[in-house]
């Protein structure tokens, strides 16, 4: 038996390519049962995501049965003979490293990200349900997933936020700790603001207010995320009782002023704020950051935080796929 | 013996902070703190059951018993408080502290080498010095945690947010939180070591230290209401913290 692996993902296929071959996650049991079929075929699991499609197949003759199934996948699609281009093709100890590579977040758009793991967990229960598995693709997922742990353990692939709304969420957890007592007010009814205040509420933010120009699109955004909406000229009673502020107004010039967070200090007790200031030109004033309570973080601070930790993931690449030979090379895989 | 439980306590918490600091410097989190400092209480308790028994009283007679008592309290506090809290990292800057108040114990003419029985032990001078002592662990662990909000606060306001030390730093927040209990439990303590205090036998002078004492209680008190009514940042109530609690050990010096 040999193993092979025919997939594409992000970086071989555009989006318009990828979602004709994507399977979803209730399909993924019948769609091994169809990849199983395949002459030659033995055992077979399909890996879908918004990122990628791969199939992993374990048959007698691996270069034939890509053919044949390139062949199938071409015809079922109607695609034209230049679609083969968007595939790679893995074979034997290649596909073994491909999934492993996977599996630990190293071929994800974003690098190291975690969700992976789970979904092709997901993908090889269903064919596991399915009974599409046998020796060679059951021993290499388990193989994977071991892998996969040991990387995420050993390295700090995972560390650290790689997006500007991950890090301002991270920062506030590390201000607030959890934030389920904590409310955010968000000043512009921006799409970057929305992303953040949402990531918040995600992460047990208690409460949103939405001020905005118009009333009506804070009225909007409120009502979307649950929120309370607030009239612009009333943004700075909120402040008295909110502990994070994301803004993102196009005002051009600052908005708030060390004046204005002075004149609410007292009433709240001088308990700590948190300001995120996604705006350009930026709409809060540095000088607000020597308040001592204040910390300000503006769209260049953020984007050189998650700039950094993804430099960081990036130093660690060597070291990850250092791990995944040397775990595959313990074992002789069947099929590899 | 009692030096020996000394001698391998003050190593051991050495040890533990030492190991625990590299661990931090490295990026990850120290899962052995708590051990290392379970080990340093069983021999702190270990130095304070033999002086006791010598003493036959509660065993705070001279200087070095009471920074060894205050380093047990500090100890106690932190296994109180630092595991539920998930505040492990509390450990690693409590050590160095266990280990500066255990040395200074260990130095020459701080510690009776051959303790006298107390000819005469009373229960309320007895409780007067072990609540008191109490309340110094309790503050002294209230400044730790001042320590750690001091750095955290720090690394926030200047984005310096890559060392390890960042990543393994509790939320501020709960830093907060942790060490303005400390201060609520130490000055409470405290107001029992000083009430009893005026309860020992009236032979007894009021002795200056019980004066610095209730100085040092005025302080705490003073410092919660105000963070109580009016309100703190983060920042001043860390330092009023570490810095009330070096200030308080003037009491030691008046003993």
């Amino acid at each position: 038996m040999e193993l092979l692996c025919l997939g594409l993902n992000h970086r071989t296929a555009p989006v318009e390519v990828r979602e004709r071959f994507a399977v979803s996650t209730p399909q993924l049991g019948a769609a091994a049962s169809d990849l199983a079929t395949l002459a030659d075929a033995t055992e077979g699991v399909v890996i879908s995501t918004c990122n990628r499609t791969e199939f992993y197949l374990a048959a007698s003759d691996a270069r034939q049965a890509l053919i044949l199934l390139e062949a199938r996948l071409t015809l079922r699609e109607s695609l034209d003979a230049g679609a083969a281009s968007h595939f790679y093709r893995k074979v034997k100890s290649e596909a073994a490293v491909h999934l492993c590579r996977v599996v630990s977040g190293l071929d994800s758009m974003m690098l190291g990200e975690t969700e992976i793991f789970g979904q092709v967990k997901q993908a090889y229960q269903a064919a596991l349900a399915a009974g599409t598995t046998g020796s060679v693709l059951n021993r290499l997922f388990q193989r994977a997933f071991g892998v996969g742990k040991k990387v995420r353990t050993e390295t700090s692939i995972q560390e650290g936020s790689t997006s500007v709304g991950n890090v301002a969420v991270d920062l506030a957890e590390k201000i607030f700790g959890h934030l389920k007592d904590s409310e955010v007010m968000i000043l512009g009814a921006g799409e970057m603001s929305r992303i953040t205040a949402q990531s918040l509420v995600s992460r047990g933010a208690r409460s949103i207010f939405v001020s905005n120009r118009s009333f009506d699109r804070a009225e909007a955004l409120a009502r979307d995320m649950g929120g309370q909406a607030v009239r612009f000229d009333e943004w700075q009673q909120a402040l008295e009782r909110v502990d994070v502020v994301i803004s993102s107004t196009g005002a051009p010039h600052a908005l708030i002023h060390r004046a204005d967070v002075e004149k609410v200090r007292r009433a709240r007790k001088f308990r700590p704020l948190f300001f995120i200031d996604i705006a350009v030109p930026r709409d809060i004033h540095p000088d607000v950051a020597e308040i001592e309570e204040v910390y300000l973080y503006d769209i260049d601070a953020l984007e050189q935080l998650a700039s950094e930790a993804r430099t960081r993931r990036q130093l660690q690449i060597e070291h990850c796929e250092r791990i995944i030979d040397a775990e595959l090379a313990k074992l002789n895989l069947p099929g590899t | 013996m009692d030096r020996w439980f000394l001698l391998i306590a003050t190593l051991l918490a050495a040890i533990g902070g030492t190991w625990g600091m590299i661990s931090v410097h490295r990026g990850t989190r120290s899962h052995w703190t708590v051990a290392w400092m379970v080990a340093v209480m069983l021999c702190q308790l270990g130095f304070l059951s033999v002086r006791g028994q010598l003493r036959t009283a509660c065993p705070l007679h001279d200087l070095g018993e009471m920074l060894v008592f205050l380093a047990w309290s500090l100890t106690l506090f932190y296994l109180l408080i630092g595991p539920a809290y998930r505040i492990s990292l509390l450990g690693v800057f409590s050590a160095p502290l266990v280990f500066v108040l255990q040395s200074g114990a260990l130095i020459s003419g701080l510690f009776t080498v051959s303790p006298q029985r107390d000819p005469s032990p009373n229960l309320f001078h007895s409780l007067h010095s072990a609540t008191s002592v109490l309340a110094y662990g309790a503050l002294a662990l209230a400044g730790v945690a001042g320590i750690m909000f001091l750095v955290l606060d720090r690394q926030l306001k200047v984005h310096r947010l890559k060392s390890g030390l960042f990543r393994n730093l509790p939320p501020a927040h709960q830093l907060l939180v942790s060490l303005e209990r400390l201060l609520w439990l130490g000055s409470g303590l405290l107001t029992l070591g000083i009430v009893a205090g005026f309860l020992m036998p009236p032979t007894t002078p009021l002795h200056s230290h019980l004066i610095v004492a209730m100085a040092v209680w005025v302080g705490y008190a003073a410092l919660l209401a105000v963070k109580t009514l009016r309100g703190l940042t983060g920042r001043k109530l860390a330092l009023a913290a570490v810095a009330m609690f070096i200030l308080s050990l003037v009491v030691f010096a008046r003993v």
